[in-house]
């Protein structure tokens, strides 16, 4: 399997060529195009359960397997929103990523759903992540640029502009400052992570987008 | 405090790094990440000498100009650290460095700067606002680095003369540029039917900086498109 991440950093996109037998699997949205000789299964990975977590965590309750059926064939994938792509070969090792975020896997790695917390669900700021695990690839995809930060201590986050971290990290979700900064300043919730390990971010939040616009939305009064 | 801009030029992001007791005010919400020792602290901002009244009056006026009534201070205790900050829309951050001469900025390009630099609220003038373009001015001034950023990439026009610009692509300029609001061309017919909104009229020697995408003009494009909100 080859495979290579395109138009970074503003539209990354990723593109994978597969041998017979070989087969990657991807969020059920993110496929661009295939080869001919590329079979498409919808598949309950991990079984129904898994499928159903996953749901909960705002993703897709189905992944995709594309599998070659000839050598030489084509797959591409793409991310939601513009921004960037990240590769992260994984073996054995744990990385927990946001929803949103998973774009495709290879090999042996698994994507199975992980609760949040009641905290962050009733904040509107829902931290749902995936827990992927394995050997192979793993991509992700972010809103705007991906920043890595190597942890070594703790560090802050918030909680929108979360993509994924080593699960060698552990992790809280709570408010920044005194109540006073919760209800003024604006900053929602915040991942605090401890430990040692990666955490990537994404440099603009999909939320904020939203609350720019809604402003503009065509008002109508009440009856 | 040295201030780096990363990502540059569609999805920046800027690192602040502190030294320990240093401190850097942000534009609320623009936090992105930050060393948890990193002491945040909200303040209506005002100037060291305001009283109770001016706090409360000058975060008062900032409300009205569209910044968050409150900024936040992340002061780095006992060792140095870093915070990051980024803008809502996508595009790029630029930094000034200010030095007795003060720098304007549209309300929502303000991102993050020193703790001796003073941001206030500036009245655009009615003309302005009831042109609907909400001209309204956040001047800065004192000392120390300041962070703006742009709806798209980041223009830097060096004016000898006269300039004029349309007020939804006007980012900041520096105060030795004086400058008049008016309707684009001769007639109020081009200025409700020619699709030009308001422009700054400027005049002198200064350095002003431009978007080259308009926050106004996306958001009306995009808003009708939504599901109607009721009042």
């Amino acid at each position: 399997m080859m495979h290579e991440i395109k138009n970074k950093p503003d539209y990354a996109s990723l593109h994978v060529t597969l041998q017979q037998g070989e087969a990657v699997v991807a969020e059920s949205g993110a496929l661009m195009g295939m080869s001919g000789g590329v079979k498409m299964e919808t598949s309950m990975k991990g079984g129904l359960f898994a499928a159903a977590k996953r749901a909960l965590g705002g993703e897709s309750v189905f992944l995709n397997t594309y599998t070659a059926s000839a050598d030489g064939q084509r797959c591409d994938f793409a991310p939601p929103t513009p921004g960037d792509m990240l590769h992260i070969p994984m073996s054995g090792n744990t990385v927990m990523v946001q929803r949103g975020s998973y774009v495709a896997s290879s090999g042996t790695v698994t994507a199975d759903a992980k609760w949040g917390g009641a905290k962050s669900f009733f904040a509107g700021e829902g931290l749902f992540m995936l827990k992927c695990t394995g050997q192979g690839d793993l991509w992700i995809g972010s809103y705007g640029a991906i920043a890595e930060h190597r942890v070594e201590g703790t560090y802050i986050v918030d909680t929108t502009h979360v993509v994924g971290f080593d699960d060698s990290l552990t992790y809280t979700v709570r408010k920044v400052g005194g109540m006073k900064s919760f209800f003024l300043s604006a900053e929602g919730l915040v991942v605090e992570f401890s430990g040692h390990g990666r955490v990537w971010f994404q440099t603009r939040s999909a939320p904020s987008l939203a609350g720019f616009l809604n402003p503009f939305r065509i008002l109508v009064q009440k009856n | 405090m040295h201030i780096e801009v990363q990502h540059r030029p569609a999805y920046a992001l800027a690192v602040v790094k502190l030294s320990a007791g240093e401190t850097v005010v942000g534009e609320a919400g623009a936090m992105v990440s930050m060393d948890s020792h990193l002491r945040m602290e909200t303040k209506a901002a005002s100037k060291p000498d305001q009283g109770m009244m001016g706090a409360l009056f000058s975060g008062l006026k900032r409300l009205v100009a569209g910044e968050s009534f409150f900024q936040n201070r992340y002061t780095a205790e006992g060792r140095g650290g870093e915070v990051t900050f980024a803008p809502t829309l996508v595009g790029d951050i630029e930094t000034y460095q200010l030095e007795g001469k003060a720098l304007m900025l549209q309300s929502s390009s303000y991102l993050c700067s020193g703790p001796d630099v003073t941001v206030d609220t500036k009245w655009g003038g009615a003309k302005t606002f009831f042109g609907g373009e909400g001209l309204i001015m956040l001047k800065a001034s004192g000392t120390g680095p300041i962070a703006f950023n742009s709806f798209g990439a980041i223009r830097r026009v060096a004016v000898d003369g006269e300039f004029t610009v349309d007020t939804g692509h006007l980012v900041a300029f520096e105060d030795t540029l004086k400058f008049t609001v008016g309707k684009f061309g001769e007639s109020w017919k081009s200025f409700i039917f020619g699709g030009e909104g308001l422009v700054c009229k400027f005049r002198g020697t200064g350095t002003l900086f431009l978007q080259t995408r308009n926050p106004q003009a996306f958001g009306q494009l995009i808003g009708p498109l939504l599901p109607k909100r009721q009042s």
